[in-house]
C-alpha cells in the first residue's frame, strides 16, 4: 500500500554521525526489518521515516511523495503512518476505546464509523472485551496490542514498529511475532520493524537490513543473510559462529592455530583470510579433515554441544543429541565441515565484533 | 490448606515454650511497667509539689540547692562554734533563736509590737520559754488566719497551699534544728549586713575568726556586753532584739567562709522562686529539717519531665511490642531503637505542640466546640485577614501556575535559546528569602517614590500624583507573592515534564495530531495531577507566608492570617489564645490541601515514566524561537534582574528616594556599617550555627529513616515519614506557636528562649528537604549492590563505608544544604521564637528594614543573596551538578 524510498540519508548529532549514506527502497507490502546492535542507528532511521527526526542530508519519499528533504518537511501527523513504540505509549488517561479511537477522532470521522472501526481493530488484536478499561488494568502484552490497534485503526499504508516486543516476556514475544505477521498479511500493509533480536527478524521479515554503526551492512532475505553474509559482522550477528585465522593458497586453507591442519577450499580468495564456521556445520566423522581431542560436551537433549581442541584452538561443535552416548571427554575425534564462510582478513575482525550486543 | 495449618500449629506451640521469647516479653513488660511507675511517680511528685504550694516557677529546686549549702556551712562551722559554748549558754542561745524565729513570723501579722514583747522576754529570761510557747500557739492560730488572708489576697501564689503551715513545734524544740532554721531564714530575710562589713567579718584569719564568732555569740546573749569593733558600726544604733538579730546574722555570716557568690545566687533564686510568706516558712522548715531524700527532690522538682519520660517509655514499649510481634521469634533489632528515638523526637516536638494547640482551640472545655473560632471570626479584622489570605493565596496559585506551565514547557521541551540558563535562573528564585523580594518590589512599586511608578508617570499622561501602581494593596501583595512562589510550581511541573515518556506525545503526533493539539489532548491531561499538586503547593506556601505580608501588608494595612497571628502573640494571654486559634485554622487549611494533593492526586498520578531513560523530544519553535526567547528574557528581567538590581543599588544609597547615581548619593558606608557591627556578626554566627545544627541533625535523621524505609522491612518505619511530611506541611508560624505553648516547661521540657527551640523548629519545618533528597538517591542504588558486597564477604559496616556511602554522599551533601539554606535566612519562626541572645540574620534584617535603615538592610539582603547563590554554586560543584536548587 505504500512504498518508502530512502535516498542518501545521513544523520549526525553534532559531531557524531549516527547514519551514514542510507540508501534503500522498500517495496509496497514488504515486511522490512532493521536489525542491528543497540546504538547502530536503526531507531533513528525509523524516526526519520516517521518524521520525529530530520536527517542532516538526503531525502525520504513515501509513495513517491517527498516527505523530507532539503526544503520540504512533512510533520509526522501529516504522513499517514501508523507506529508502535517500544514502551507501548498507551495514554493512561484514556480508556482502551478512546486510545484506539484517537487517530479517527482527529480525522473527524463520524461517530458511528469510529465505533465500527475501533471494534474491528480491537477484534484484530483480540482485545474486544477490554474496550472500556483503563490501560493501567492491562498487562504489558495487552497494552502493546492496544498500541497496535491504535496504529492500525486509521488503515495506514505504512506501519512502523520500534522494538515493540522487547518489553514482553519470552513466550508472549513469540506469539506476538506471528500475530503481527498475520495482521500484516491480512491488511497487506508495508511494515518497517526495528529490532536487535535476530530470531524476531528471521521469523517475520521479507527482507532484513543489517545495520552497524549507521551503515547498512547487508540487505537481503533472511536466508541470504544467514547463509551468505557479506562480512564478518553479519556472519557473527546472525546465528552462532566461530572465527579462525587462516591462509588460503591453491585450493586449501591452512590454519596456523590448529597446528597447520587445513581444509579444502574452492573459492577465489587467497592469502590471509578469516574463516567463519557455524558450530552446527561441524560434525563428527571418522574421515573428517580435522583431528582433535574432545574436551567437554554438554548434553542439551536435542543437540550435543561440544568443545574440541584442534591444535591450540578450541572449536565448538553442535552435534546431534545422540552423539553424546558414543563420545567420551578426552577422546580423539575427527571433524567434518559442511559449510564455511571465508572473508578477507582486513585486520578489522576484533574491531567489528567488539560492538555486538 | 490443611497441611499448612498442621505445619503451623507445632511451631506455635514451640514458640510458646521458647524461654527466650518469654524473657523478651518479660523484659518488654518490665520496661513498660517502669514507664508506668515513672508516670505514677511523676504524678505523685506533681501532687506533692502542688501541695507545697510551689505550683509555679522553679521554687522547689532552689529550696534544695539552698538546703545543701546550708547543711554544708552548718556542719562546717556553725555547729562547731555553738558546741564551744557551755550548756547553759547553749540553752540560752536556743531560747534566743526561738524568740527571733517567732519574731520573724510575727512581723506585720497579729502582734504589731513584736519588738516590745521580745524586749520583755529577754529581760525576764525565765519566762521566755513560756512566752515563746504561747507565741507558738498564737502563731498556730495566726497562721491559719494568715493563710486565709493569703488565699483571698494573694490568690495566685498559693492557691494550692495546704491549710495553715506554721513553725513546727518539734523543729523549735530541737536545739540544733531551731538554730539551723534561724540561719536559713536569716540567709533570706535576716537583717542586712553591708558588703564592707561582711568582708571585714569574713576576711579575718582562722584563729581571729573563731574568736570573733565566740565574741559575737556572747554579745548576742548579753545585751550589755560591748560589741567587737568589726560590727560596732552596724549595731551601734540598734537595741534589743534588733541588736541580737544583727549579731546573730553577723555570727552566721562569719561562719560562711567560702563561696559567698554561690550562696547569694541561690538566695536570689530562692527569693524569686518562693514568694509567699507561707511558702517561705514551709521551705525554711524543709531546708532546716533536711527531710527529703535526693530522689524525692528530683521527683518533685522534675515531676513533669518524669511523667513525659514515663509516657514515652510506655508508648515506645507498646510500639516495640507491635514491631516485634510481627516476628515469630520476637527477635530484637537494634534498629528499632533508632526508629523509636526518631518517633519520640517527632512526637514530643512536633505532634504534641500541634495537638495541644488544636485541642486548646477545639476542646477548650473538654468537648468539641467552635465557640472560640466563632468569636474570633466575629471580629471584622480577622474576617478580613482570612479573606485577604484566601484571595492572595488563590490568585497567587492561579497566576503562578499560569506562569509556570508555559515557562516549564518552553525551558524544558523546546529549543529556546539559553534554556539551561533560564532554568537555573528560575529555580534559583526558589532559594531567595521571600522578604528580600518583598523589599525589592516595595522599592519598585511604592506608590510615591517607586522606580516603576516614576517611569510610568513620565511615560503616561497621568500627572504627578501617587501611583499608578501601589504595592501596599492586595493586588500588590499578589504580585509579589507570585513573583516569589511561581518557582514552586515551575519546579514541580518541570520535573513531571522531564519524567514524562516522550513516546506518549510521539504516538499522538503519528496518530495525526499537531504539536499544539498534542499539548492540549495529551501533555496537559497527563500533567494535570502534577500541575494541580504544584498549584496547591503554591497555595499553601502563599497562605502560610509571613515575610511578604509582614513587609508589604503592614504599611498598607493589608493583614493576613499570618500577620494577625504574630500580632496577636504580642498581646498578652488572650492574644496568645487568639493567635493559637487562628493558627489552628491556618493549619487545618494547609493540611487539608496537602492531604488532597498527596493522597487524592498521588493516586491519580499516572505512571508515565518509561523504563529506558529517554531525553524528552524537543519541540522546534521555528519562527517563534526568537520572539519567545525575547519574551522569556523580558520575564526574567522583570521578575529577577530588576528586583535584585534594586536591592543592590539601594544598598549603596544615602537617600533612598534619589537615584544612586545622583550627586553625593553613592556610599559604601551601609555595607561597612552593617558588616562591622558586632550585633550583625553575632546574628550571622547564630544563623550559621543554628542552621548547621538543624541541617546536621536533620540529615542524620533523613539517612537513618531512609535506610530503614528502603533497606529494611521493620514495622513502623513509615510512621516517622508521615510525621515528617506533616511537619513540613504545617505553616511556619503554627509550628513556632505550638512550640512556644508547649516547650516552656508545662510538659516537662523548657527550652523556650534558647537556641534549641529554634533548631527544633527549623528541623521540623525543613527536614523534608533532606528526606526527599536522600530518598531519591537511595532508591537509585539497587539493594543488589549492597548484597553483592556482602556476598563478597564484607560486613555491614564495611559495605556501608565502601559501597553505600560513596554512592549517596553527594545527595547527603545536597540534602544538608537544602536544609541549611532555608534555615539560614528563616524569618517567620524566628520572629516568634527569638530571644535577645538568639537573634538570627533574617530577623536582624527585618528589624533593620522596619526600624533602622532600608539601605543597610538591603546591603544585608544582598549579602544573604550572595551567600545563598554561593552555597548553591558550591552544592552544584560538590555534587557534580547533579543537585542544586
Amino acid at each position: 500500500m505504500a512504498s518508502v524510498s530512502i535516498r542518501n540519508v545521513t544523520k549526525a548529532f553534532g559531531e557524531s554521525v549516527v547514519i551514514r549514506n542510507f540508501n534503500e527502497e522498500i517495496q509496497d507490502g514488504e515486511f522490512i526489518t532493521f536489525l542491528g546492535p543497540s546504538g547502530c542507528g536503526k531507531t533513528t532511521m525509523l524516526r526519520i521515516i516517521a518524521g520525529f527526526e530530520k536527517q542532516t542530508d538526503g531525502e525520504v519519499y513515501i509513495d513517491g511523495q517527498l516527505v523530507s528533504g532539503k526544503k520540504t518537511f512533512v510533520p509526522p501527523e501529516k504522513r499517514g503512518i501508523g507506529m508502535v513504540f517500544q514502551n507501548y505509549a498507551v495514554w493512561p488517561h484514556m480508556t482502551v476505546f478512546e486510545n484506539v479511537a484517537y487517530p479517527l477522532t482527529l480525522r473527524k470521522t463520524p461517530k458511528e464509523e469510529i465505533r465500527e472501526r475501533v471494534e474491528k481493530a480491537l477484534e484484530l488484536v483480540h482485545l474486544s472485551g477490554h474496550r472500556d478499561h483503563l490501560p493501567a488494568r492491562l498487562s504489558g502484552g495487552q497494552q502493546q496490542r492496544v498500541a497496535l490497534a491504535r496504529a492500525l485503526v486509521a488503515a495506514p499504508g505504512l506501519l512502523l514498529l520500534d522494538e515493540p516486543l522487547s518489553n514482553l516476556d519470552a513466550k508472549l514475544r513469540e506469539s506476538m511475532r506471528f500475530e503481527i505477521k498475520r495482521i500484516q498479511k491480512e491488511m497487506g500493509i508495508t511494515v518497517v520493524y526495528v529490532t536487535h533480536d535476530q530470531a524476531e527478524a528471521m521469523a517475520m521479515s521479507d527482507r532484513i537490513f543489517v545495520i552497524n554503526r549507521g551503515v547498512i551492512q547487508q540487505a537481503g532475505t533472511p536466508e541470504e543473510i544467514y547463509n551468505e553474509p557479506v562480512n564478518q559482522f553479519v556472519a557473527d550477528f546472525l546465528g552462532k559462529v566461530d572465527f579462525f585465522k587462516g591462509e588460503a593458497q591453491d585450493d586449501r586453507i591452512t590454519f596456523p592455530g590448529m597446528g597447520g591442519q587445513s581444509l579444502p577450499y574452492q573459492g577465489e580468495r587467497r592469502g590471509k583470510v578469516d574463516v567463519a564456521i557455524r558450530p552446527e556445520n561441524l560434525f563428527f566423522s571418522q574421515d573428517g579433515p580435522l583431528s582433535g581431542v574432545l574436551e567437554t560436551q554438554f548434553y542439551m537433549g536435542d543437540v550435543d554441544d561440544c568443545r574440541v581442541r584442534v591444535g591450540d584452538t578450541l572449536v565448538r561443535v553442535i552435534a546431534e543429541g545422540f552423539a553424546y552416548r558414543s563420545l567420551k571427554e578426552g577422546q580423539e575425534v575427527r571433524l567434518g565441515v559442511r559449510d564455511l564462510m571465508v572473508f578477507e582478513d582486513n585486520g578489522m575482525l576484533e574491531e567489528m565484533l567488539r560492538i555486538r550486543t | 490448606m490443611k497441611n499448612t495449618k498442621a505445619m503451623q500449629k507445632p511451631v506455635g506451640q514451640h514458640e510458646q515454650r521458647d524461654p527466650k521469647v518469654l524473657l523478651v516479653r518479660a523484659g518488654l513488660a518490665a520496661i513498660f511497667l517502669l514507664g508506668a511507675a515513672l508516670v505514677f511517680m511523676g504524678y505523685r511528685g506533681r501532687k506533692l509539689y502542688e501541695s507545697y504550694g510551689f505550683a509555679g516557677g522553679e521554687g522547689f529546686q532552689t529550696i534544695y540547692q539552698l538546703s545543701a549549702s546550708v547543711s554544708e556551712i552548718w556542719e562546717g562551722q556553725v555547729r562547731k562554734e555553738i558546741g564551744k559554748q557551755t550548756a547553759e549558754e547553749q540553752e540560752k542561745l536556743h531560747e534566743t533563736a526561738v524568740l527571733l524565729l517567732n519574731e520573724l513570723w510575727e512581723e506585720n501579722s497579729l502582734n504589731s509590737s513584736a519588738g516590745a514583747s521580745a524586749e520583755n522576754v529577754s529581760e525576764e529570761g525565765l519566762s521566755a520559754e513560756n512566752v515563746s510557747e504561747e507565741g507558738l500557739s498564737a502563731e498556730n492560730v495566726s497562721g491559719e488566719g494568715l493563710s486565709a488572708e493569703n488565699a483571698s489576697g494573694e490568690g495566685t501564689s498559693s492557691e494550692n497551699a495546704p491549710a495553715a503551715s506554721s513553725l513546727q513545734p518539734e523543729l523549735l524544740k530541737d536545739r540544733d534544728l531551731s538554730m539551723k532554721l534561724l540561719y536559713t531564714a536569716y540567709l533570706v530575710k535576716g537583717p542586712k549586713v553591708s558588703t564592707s562589713n561582711r568582708k571585714k567579718i569574713q576576711q579575718a584569719d582562722p584563729e581571729e575568726a573563731a574568736l570573733l564568732r565566740q565574741e559575737l555569740l556572747a554579745c548576742a546573749l548579753d545585751d550589755t556586753r560591748s560589741t567587737p569593733s568589726t560590727v560596732k558600726k552596724a549595731v551601734s544604733k540598734l537595741e534589743g532584739t534588733e541588736r541580737t538579730a544583727m549579731l546573730m546574722q553577723a555570727f552566721f555570716t562569719s561562719c560562711n567562709t567560702d563561696s559567698q557568690e554561690k550562696l547569694t545566687e541561690q538566695v536570689n533564686a530562692f527569693k524569686k522562686g518562693v514568694r509567699g510568706k507561707e511558702e517561705q516558712l514551709e521551705a525554711f522548715q524543709m531546708i532546716a529539717g533536711g527531710k527529703m531524700s535526693w530522689g524525692w527532690q528530683l521527683v518533685i522538682s522534675r515531676s513533669r519531665t518524669i511523667i513525659l519520660l514515663g509516657v514515652l517509655l510506655m508508648l515506645d514499649m507498646a510500639l516495640l511490642t507491635m514491631f516485634m510481634a510481627s516476628d515469630r521469634r520476637w527477635r530484637f533489632d537494634a534498629k528499632w531503637l533508632l526508629v523509636l528515638l526518631i518517633i519520640d523526637f517527632l512526637l514530643v516536638f512536633q505532634l504534641l505542640p500541634l495537638v495541644y494547640i488544636s485541642a486548646r482551640t477545639l476542646f477548650p472545655e473538654g468537648r468539641l466546640t467552635f465557640r472560640i473560632l466563632q468569636r474570633l471570626f466575629s471580629y471584622s479584622l480577622n474576617r478580613e485577614a482570612v479573606r485577604n489570605t484566601l484571595i492572595t493565596a488563590f490568585s497567587t496559585m492561579v497566576l503562578g501556575t499560569l506562569i509556570a506551565f508555559p515557562l516549564a514547557f518552553l525551558v524544558g521541551r523546546t529549543n529556546l535559546y539559553g534554556r539551561k540558563f533560564f532554568r537555573a535562573l528560575f529555580v534559583l528564585t526558589y532559594m531567595v528569602p521571600p522578604y528580600v523580594g518583598a523589599m525589592a518590589w516595595l522599592r519598585l512599586m511604592n506608590p510615591n517614590v517607586g522606580v516603576i511608578n516614576l517611569w510610568l508617570r513620565r511615560i503616561l499622561p497621568i500627572g504627578n500624583g501617587p501611583g499608578p501602581l501601589n504595592v501596599y494593596s492586595v493586588p500588590g501583595m499578589i504580585w509579589v507573592l507570585t513573583s516569589f512562589y511561581y518557582p514552586y510550581a515551575f519546579i514541580t511541573i518541570s520535573r513531571a515534564m522531564e519524567k514524562m515518556d516522550p513516546s506518549l506525545e510521539d504516538a499522538s503526533r503519528i496518530s495525526g495530531a499537531s504539536p499544539v493539539k498534542t499539548i492540549f489532548k495529551i501533555t496537559l491531561p497527563l500533567m494535570m495531577p502534577s500541575l494541580l499538586a504544584g498549584a496547591l503547593l503554591v497555595f499553601v506556601a502563599a497562605a502560610s507566608c509571613y515575610g511578604i505580608p509582614s513587609i508589604i501588608g503592614k504599611p498598607g494595612n493589608v493583614s493576613t492570617v499570618t500577620t494577625r497571628i504574630v500580632e496577636y502573640t504580642a498581646l498578652g494571654q488572650q492574644g496568645v489564645n487568639d493567635a493559637i486559634s487562628l493558627s489552628v485554622f491556618l493549619m487545618a487549611i494547609s493540611l487539608l490541601i496537602l492531604f488532597i494533593s498527596d493522597v487524592v492526586l498521588a493516586r491519580r498520578q499516572y505512571i508515565t515514566v518509561s523504563g529506558k531513560s529517554v531525553s524528552p523530544s524537543i519541540v522546534h519553535l521555528r519562527s517563534f524561537r526568537i520572539p519567545l526567547t525575547v519574551a522569556v528574557s523580558l520575564f526574567a528581567v522583570i521578575m529577577i534582574v530588576l528586583p535584585f538590581a534594586t536591592i543592590l543599588t539601594t544598598s549603596f544609597k544615602v537617600d533612598v528616594g534619589k537615584s544612586v547615581l545622583a550627586a553625593h548619593n553613592f556610599t559604601t558606608q551601609n555595607w561597612k556599617i552593617v558588616f562591622s557591627r558586632t550585633e550583625t556578626l553575632s546574628c550571622l554566627k547564630n544563623s550559621l550555627l543554628f542552621s548547621a545544627a538543624a541541617a546536621t541533625a536533620g540529615i542524620l535523621i533523613s539517612c537513618v529513616m531512609n535506610y530503614l524505609m528502603q533497606r529494611t522491612r521493620i514495622r513502623g518505619r513509615s510512621i516517622p515519614n508521615f510525621l515528617i511530611t506533616l511537619g513540613s506541611g504545617t505553616p511556619s508560624v503554627v509550628i513556632a506557636l505550638g512550640l512556644i505553648m508547649t516547650m516552656r516547661g508545662s510538659f516537662g521540657i523548657n527550652i523556650y528562649g534558647t537556641a534549641y527551640i529554634m533548631i527544633v523548629a527549623y528541623m521540623i519545618k525543613y527536614l523534608m528537604m533532606g528526606m526527599r533528597t536522600v530518598a531519591s538517591a537511595m532508591s537509585q542504588i539497587h539493594v543488589s549492590l549492597e548484597e553483592c558486597s556482602q556476598i563478597s564477604g564484607a560486613g555491614w559496616l564495611y559495605t556501608m563505608r565502601r559501597i553505600t556511602w560513596p554512592l549517596i554522599s553527594p545527595s547527603i551533601a545536597a540534602g544538608w544544604f537544602l536544609i541549611f539554606i532555608p534555615c539560614f535566612y528563616e524569618l517567620s519562626m524566628t520572629t516568634l521564637l527569638y530571644s535577645s541572645t538568639t537573634k538570627t540574620i533574617g530577623f536582624e534584617l527585618y528589624e533593620y528594614w522596619t526600624f533602622t535603615s532600608q539601605p543597610m538592610s538591603c546591603a544585608m539582603a544582598f549579602g544573604i543573596l550572595l551567600a545563598v547563590t554561593f552555597l548553591n554554586f558550591l552544592l552544584a560543584k560538590l555534587t557534580g551538578g547533579k543537585f542544586s536548587i
